[in-house]
């Protein structure tokens, strides 16, 4: 008696609607990264936080958790070219090429004269069209 | 006594039928009970959230803001408990955060503290345990619940589990509703004598046990009827044999009606919970939770909201009878007597208090998902909403337009208008704005209403020449004189200006802030039409435009959230990003389901969306914009394009400072001539909503191919910060003019060596054009 009726548990089961998460194709071949770029002082202590959960976790390949939390950096900091720079890395891991190519076209358009920062955008740009072709 | 043994015999017969009958209609029930019992799950709604606040050192936000915004969480502001309460001293503002599932992470319940200064958040800090006074990186708060996608009956409910119940709930119910309830097989027979007797008067009442209530809100209609009543005590007694007490409790408890907000129905104790204390069902206190069960009798006549007194007699007479049966002490009684309702000030908001917003999210929802899957699985969606961007468009628009609908007096139906704010960098649609009546679910004109656009779409022919540095830069005279476009299979066009009146030559930039019809339209045809339609395209647009040059004048039509979208592509400098409503979907647990991540596609190279928008700041701050110098600071620099369309139908504003876009519409349904302009109309509706929100100024970005040139708007040539009006612009590397204007200072002329002689002040479209 009553070992059958389960009503509870039965619709914890999601049916139908098993979408999914973000595309997550093969990561694609990518050098390692160069060292995290040292945050200025002027650096937001939230932003760097966020900063390093993304690594942390790009690191340990949860790559969509480390996509994020950047997104959640750039809605507090949207013009900071190193968040951009940091997603555009995170695609490009994930093999998102267009989307890499385009987030580090975005960062550049941040850089202002930042030398170093515009040189790894250009190799982030060509990394990705290499592996698109 | 042959006959007297047929009489029995028929009558036997006629018994054992009616026990066959019986037998059958038992039969029938029981697959009916188990069948809808077992295969029943309760549909859960899909329950939507505003985006989280994040609390971090620098956040400009008002203490007052945070404070609404804790409110609309439903936390009080007086420490009661551990969470769910925040706390104001002078500058500080100390928070008990409940914990919330994220999509990526649990926050776990903390107590945190807020400093402020002016507008602005300067430190967030641990309050309380080992770390108090320690500086946190970011506190995020929990999301507001901002609706759901509801089931038939737009039923709502959230699921417990009867061990989350806490005992003296049960103690409370049992003792008010069916003392019985652990001893009896589903009908209570001395209630049952009484219901008869009742029935022997004419008068059907209660009686009725837990289980048999539950069944009678599970299976049955709520007629009262003899048969029904008979039904409703087998199927009491079927579910009896077949399930456990505790199962039929939980599910009692899930199911239960507790009252209505508005159109949404309240359904089972976990949710009602929340609905009256701000609480999850584990936290209620012996006194609250004899209010939820005094309710059960009429959730409408004991509502604690509508009919406080009423609730605590009725309250204090569960807790009497809950005493009475033993479940709590004399001591715990005189306590709970003693407390007053505690009922959370939550304001009631229906199925959704942001209609036209949810509309958008179900809407992109549906792209994904079962419609019956978003109205069933309770999944959590957790979405971009701003509110207090919503609140401030909401205020604005209401405002606004009752003070137009007084001035102009044109009848009903009334004025209507449009609203849609988003964050420019990343597309998130902040607010949505459906109609004069923000909580009318109905007609969205935000994505539903497509209007013509007028001059809008003026930026998409000067982006369009401007990607053409060496024919156009800012300051390139365009002609404004009289213009006719003739194709063949169309008629003749000759559009007018706005102030009747044709300008001559006019410095591009000036002709973009004026709106000079006559000189877009030759501009655009000059360019091509094909290439400023690719432009539009390009920006985000994807409606088929009109083959005519009419159509640069704005002849086309679109929603607000089409504008939107392709001036978010301005905005965020060429960078195109899919307007978007929600960031994740997780199931009710919070298992990640779905991210809808940020997506950038480059669509313009940097340097003209510099110069478009430069010019598109030249509108706001000497243009058909410049009322906007009584909103907003100077410093803010926000761009924009006023639009208005024949005989003034329709009056927008769309443009962004730098963190908000928002886009503006007024009009009338019927297409009415509204007489009202995107400058005297729309733009104050646009200016009261950015300046309630803290802009951030707007800053070009700064481009290796771009020069900033001081330009003397006399002569339009090269001048310096000492000439009169002396204006400084953006040009491509190499296209600013090189001429210098008379007024650079004999000083400068000296030490700039390059410089070559200007004597005489030809007018300047003379040099240019060599005549």
């Amino acid at each position: 008696m009553g070992t059958t009726f389960r009503p509870l548990a039965l619709l914890l089961l999601l049916a139908g609607c098993a979408s999914a998460p973000e595309p997550g194709p093969a990561p694609a071949p990518v050098e390692q990264a160069p060292p995290p770029a040292s945050t200025g002082p002027r650096e937001n202590t939230a932003i760097a936080g966020l900063m390093e959960s993304a690594r942390t976790d790009a690191a340990a390949g949860k790559l969509p958790s480390a996509a994020a939390s950047l997104e959640r950096a750039l809605r507090i900091e949207p013009r900071n070219p190193r968040l951009w720079q940091q997603l555009a890395r995170v695609r490009l891991q994930q093999g998102d090429f267009s989307q890499a190519e385009s987030l580090a076209a975005r960062s550049n358009s941040f850089a202002g004269g930042d030398s170093t920062l515009r040189a790894e955008n250009q190799r982030i740009i060509e990394d990705a069209r290499t592996g698109r072709r | 006594m042959a006959r007297r043994g047929r009489i029995l015999r028929y009558f036997t017969y006629a018994l054992l039928l009616a026990v066959a009958a019986f037998a059958v209609f038992t039969l029938q029930l029981d697959v009916r009970v188990r069948n809808e019992f077992e295969g029943r799950r309760f549909a859960l709604p899909a329950r939507i959230y505003a985006r989280p606040l994040e609390l971090h050192a620098g956040l400009r936000i008002a203490q007052p803001d945070v404070e609404d915004e804790l409110r609309e969480l439903g936390y009080r502001d007086v420490p009661v408990g551990d969470t769910g309460w925040f706390k104001r001293s002078g500058n500080e503002l100390e928070i008990a955060l409940r914990p919330f599932v994220f999509w990526d992470a649990a926050e776990p319940a903390r107590r945190v503290r807020a400093i402020f200064d002016g507008a602005k958040v300067v430190a967030v800090q641990d309050a309380a345990g080992k770390e108090a006074g320690k500086d946190l990186p970011l506190a995020r708060l929990e999301p507001v619940p901002i609706g759901g996608i509801y089931p038939a009956g737009n039923e709502d409910r959230i699921l417990v589990r009867l061990s989350e119940v806490p005992k003296h709930l049960v103690d409370e119910l049992i003792a008010t509703e069916d003392r019985k309830f652990y001893t009896h097989m589903g009908f209570d027979p001395r209630a049952l004598v009484r219901a008869a007797a009742s029935i022997a008067t004419g008068r059907m009442q209660g009686g009725s046990t837990i289980t048999q209530q539950l069944v009678k809100n599970f299976f049955l209609t709520p007629e009262r009827t003899l048969s029904r009543k008979f039904t409703e005590l087998v199927m009491a007694i079927l579910l009896e044999a077949h399930y456990g007490k505790a199962e039929i409790l939980e599910t009692y408890l899930n199911e239960i009606y507790l009252g209505q907000d508005r159109d949404r129905a309240i359904h089972g104790i976990g949710l009602a919970s929340q609905f009256y204390f701000g609480k999850q069902v584990k936290d209620l206190s012996v006194a609250e939770s004899a209010v939820l069960v005094g309710m059960v009798k009429g959730p409408a006549v004991y509502d604690p909201r509508r009919h406080a007194d009423r609730a605590l007699e009725r309250r204090n007479l569960v807790l009497r009878e809950t005493r009475e049966q033993g479940s709590i002490t004399p001591e715990q009684y005189m306590a709970a007597r003693s407390t007053d309702l505690g009922i959370a000030p939550r304001p009631t908001t229906g199925t959704s208090p942001y209609p036209a917003f949810v509309q958008l999210v179900h809407r992109q929802l549906q792209r994904d998902y079962d419609d019956k899957d978003l109205r069933s699985e309770g999944l959590r969606i957790f979405t971009t909403l701003d509110p207090r961007a919503q609140q401030a468009a909401e205020r604005s628009l209401t405002k606004r337009i009752t003070q137009y609908d007084k001035e102009r007096r044109f009848g009903q139906p009334g004025l209507e208008g449009a609203v849609v704010i988003t964050d420019p960098s990343s597309g998130e649609v902040q607010a949505i704005v459906g109609g004069r009546d923000a909580r009318y679910r109905g007609y969205n004109r935000a994505i539903d209403a497509a209007r013509p656009v007028g001059s809008l779409l003026k930026p998409a022919v000067y982006l369009t020449a401007l990607s053409q540095p060496s024919r156009y830069t800012l300051v390139t005279p365009l002609d404004d004189g009289p213009f006719v476009w003739k194709s063949r299979g169309a008629p003749d066009w000759a559009p007018q200006n706005y102030d009747k009146k044709f300008h001559g030559m006019v410095p591009l930039r000036v002709a973009l802030a004026q709106s000079y019809n006559a000189a877009t339209a030759r501009l655009g045809t000059d360019i091509g039409l094909d290439k400023v339609f690719e432009t539009i395209r390009k920006l985000g647009v994807d409606r088929p435009m009109r083959p005519y040059a009419s159509t640069l004048l704005g002849a086309t039509e679109m929603s607000p959230l089409e504008v939107a979208q392709m001036y978010q592509t301005i905005a965020a400098g060429g960078f195109r990003s899919p307007l978007r409503s929600i960031r994740e979907v997780t199931t009710q647990e919070g298992k990640p389901l779905q991210r809808y991540a940020l997506k950038v596609e480059q669509a313009f190279p940097p340097e003209p969306m510099v110069l478009i928008t430069a010019a598109m700041q030249g509108v706001v701050r000497e243009g058909t914009g410049q009322a906007m110098k009584s909103f907003l600071a100077p410093e803010i620099g926000a761009a924009g394009k006023t639009g208005t369309t024949d005989d003034q139908r329709d009056a927008w504003f769309a443009g962004f400072t730098g963190d908000r876009l928002a886009v503006v519409w007024l009009g009338y349904d019927d297409n009415r001539a509204a007489r009202l302009s995107g400058s005297t109309a729309a733009l104050p509706v646009w200016g009261d909503i950015m300046a309630s929100l803290l802009p951030q100024p707007l800053e070009l970005p700064s481009s290796e191919g771009i020069e900033q040139v001081w330009i003397d708007p006399q002569t339009n040539l090269r001048g310096d910060s000492q000439c009169a009006g002396a204006v400084q612009l953006p040009f491509m590397q190499g296209s600013a003019p090189q001429e210098r204007s008379p007024c650079v200072s004999v000083a400068g002329a000296v030490a700039d060596t390059v410089d070559t002689t200007v004597q005489k002040a030809k007018s300047w479209w003379e040099r240019l054009f060599g005549r």
